[in-house]
């Protein structure tokens, strides 16, 4: 019964709370008027949008400041956007997704949610020591906790399989079950809900589904206004 | 603090949260990249002055008065009501913070602390607890503006004693009138500081460049935006730019003032004239011929510090290196990039109260002292008033044996008859 609210009506209510609550907070923003003044820094070079794009993905001031914050920083992102696209790839049907040819696993062979979950630690340890101690707040550690537990479930299901030879679940059954939401004829296969690793999966998506719910309104925002802001900068 | 105050000072909060604002105070992850931005931190070494801990203080408000989340579950984010002690903290974060962005170089996200602290600003104005002299100047600049007749004669008389100092030390070519006021048609408003240190050279160079110009009857510096309140600081710009419009001028131009610069360039709005800072003047008329300059006057290794408001803030870096390329042959730059130069420590608002910031400003800005001593330079030069009394300041208290000097008269002095 939990299992299948957690695949089922939790998923719709998780994705129906993110996207409204990104469009109300866009729009939100958006409404509001522009600042009178520019808020650029100088010199101002050109062309100022693709330096802010270049801002926003790169983080060059970080790399600069605190270097080995920013190696996991890039293996963090990198890699959160290979798990989005592996995601993505599950829905085998929308042949715009398979865009990264490579064997019959989850892409990067379990490598990726390792790398994440690394850099998730890292993230949270270092908020430990020194001043960002001080400054760090209760929800900073909260998100990373959610993010962690969200990977390492996710991750675990992808490592039993091909690292631990566990077979009972496979790709198909994540790939039929994800295709049966999407179209809004929700079949969750037996093994997702009753094999021996299925608690992993009900968790994953669980946890998942917080992460999504909890994103509009927390700075994990800074994902889609990273690029608006350092536009601001640069002129 | 009772409900009603609380309820009128988050209206003011409320006003200031347009979209970039908004970005700001939804977006800081507290990474903790901007640790070691600011000149206070680096200096002092306090938490409390990392720039991200100043915008939490902020951001903490924010959070419990304009966000569900800070309503549902406050500590999570630390939601903090608005009461005297944090109004308290909102001064010490505020007064603290020189508005110099370095902070926002540093920034993944380029957030704009002195934006931020621009709410704090406003709140303890609404308040009552902003320091009363900025206040104070802010409405003296606003009430000359208002009955100008009560001051002109006092003002016209001034410049008579000005214009002698003129002759003397430079053979004036302008004719009668040497520090000209209140022409209609000049093609420049030349707006100074009330101070014959602004006026005297500045006249000097316009007379010698063949300037058609007029000098403004107010001064430049705007307490307004050092005291954070908007509407003040527009009623000190309103002076200005009434002014120009009057003369119909082509072109205002700004004394060495960091604040007015910015302010006047970036809020002015669109005007038939345009805005320029002094420095930029003179590197037209060296890159003209208007003027010629001695370069071997100096002899003397020569140090120039960005003012944060006019370099990084107002875009003006290279036209200074510009005008020194033709005072001196020793220019030794400090390290780091412009955008990335220490601020002095005496902005927004700080050099302005005076000995009351003092034993503050020259423990916080051990760093530039630190920069300047080590370009090894004899000569520390710069282009904003407050940057020069604060840098004064540091040469005591550091014991840099340096002098320290505006640019303008580096300029002024080194003039050449007959271009």
């Amino acid at each position: 019964m939990f299992s299948y609210i957690v695949l089922v009506p939790m998923v719709y209510v998780a994705i129906a709370v993110f996207l409204v609550g990104m469009v109300t907070r866009l729009v939100g923003i958006y409404r509001a008027p522009k600042h009178s003044a520019t808020l650029q820094i100088y010199p101002k070079r050109k062309p100022a949008l693709l330096l802010a794009l270049y801002d926003t993905f790169l983080f060059p001031t970080v790399r600069r400041h605190k270097p080995l914050l920013w190696v996991f920083l890039i293996l963090f992102h990198a890699s959160l956007l290979l798990l989005i696209l592996g995601h993505l790839e599950l829905f085998k049907d929308i042949s715009l997704f398979q865009i990264i040819p490579h064997s019959d696993v989850f892409i990067g062979g379990g490598w990726t949610g390792l790398l994440v979950i690394l850099c998730i630690l890292f993230f949270f340890f270092r908020r430990f020591h020194g001043p960002v101690r001080e400054m760090s707040v209760p929800e900073d550690y909260f998100l990373l906790i959610l993010l962690l537990l969200t990977a390492l479930f996710g991750s675990q299901m992808n490592w039993a399989r091909i690292w631990y030879g566990y077979g009972e679940l496979d790709i198909e059954q994540y790939r039929q079950y994800l295709l049966s939401l999407l179209v809004f004829k929700p079949d969750v296969p037996y093994e997702l809900m009753g094999t021996g690793h299925s608690f992993m999966m009900v968790l994953h998506v669980f946890f998942g589904n917080l992460f999504l719910m909890v994103f509009p309104f927390s700075q994990l925002m800074h994902a889609v206004f990273s690029l608006p802001m350092n536009k601001l900068r640069r002129g | 603090m009772d409900d009603t105050t609380r309820s009128d000072l988050l209206k003011l909060f409320r006003g200031k949260l347009d979209r970039a604002m908004r970005f700001y105070l939804e977006t800081c992850t507290r990474c903790g990249v901007c640790t070691e931005a600011c000149h206070v931190y680096a200096s002092m070494g306090q938490t409390r002055y990392i720039s991200a801990h100043r915008h939490e203080l902020v951001r903490r408000l924010y959070k419990k008065y304009f966000k569900t989340r800070g309503k549902i579950w406050p500590s999570m984010g630390e939601a903090r009501a608005l009461d005297d002690v944090s109004m308290q903290e909102l001064y010490d974060a505020a007064y603290s913070c020189t508005g110099c962005r370095r902070c926002m170089v540093y920034c993944p996200f380029g957030i704009d602390t002195q934006m931020i602290m621009s709410i704090a600003k406003l709140l303890l104005v609404g308040a009552g607890m902003e320091p009363d002299i900025l206040t104070l100047l802010a409405d003296t600049s606003i009430e000359k503006g208002k009955s100008f007749d009560m001051f002109k004669d006092n003002f016209l008389q001034g410049i008579q004693r000005l214009e002698a100092e003129v002759v003397k030390k430079w053979q004036s070519e302008a004719g009668a009138s040497v520090i000209p006021v209140d022409v209609k048609g000049a093609d420049l408003l030349y707006v100074a500081l009330a101070g014959a240190h602004s006026i005297i050279p500045a006249a000097a160079v316009f007379n010698a460049a063949g300037e058609n110009w007029t000098l403004s009857f107010f001064e430049a510096v705007n307490f307004g935006a050092f005291v954070g309140d908007p509407t003040r600081t527009q009623l000190i710009l309103d002076r200005i730019i009434n002014e120009a419009k009057r003369l119909e001028v082509k072109e205002v131009c700004i004394c060495e003032c960091g604040t007015a610069f910015r302010v006047m360039k970036n809020l002015s709005g669109n005007q038939p004239f345009k805005v320029t800072s002094i420095t930029e003047v003179h590197a037209r008329y060296l890159r003209e011929g208007r003027i010629k300059v001695n370069r071997s006057k100096l002899t003397e290794p020569v140090t120039y510090h960005d003012p944060c408001q006019l370099a990084r803030n107002g875009g003006v870096m290279d036209e200074a290196r510009y005008v020194l390329s033709h005072l001196t042959a020793d220019l030794r730059e400090m390290t780091d990039s412009p955008i990335n130069n220490w601020c002095c420590g005496g902005g927004g608002g700080l050099v302005a109260l005076g000995e009351e910031t003092l034993d503050f400003r020259m423990k916080s800005s051990r760093v530039k002292a630190d920069q300047a001593r080590a370009t090894g330079a004899k000569i520390l030069t710069t282009a904003c008033e407050n940057c020069h009394t604060q840098l004064s300041n540091l040469n005591d208290h550091y014991k840099l044996d340096m002098d320290v000097r505006f640019l303008s008269s580096m300029v002024a002095d080194a003039l050449m008859p007959g271009a």
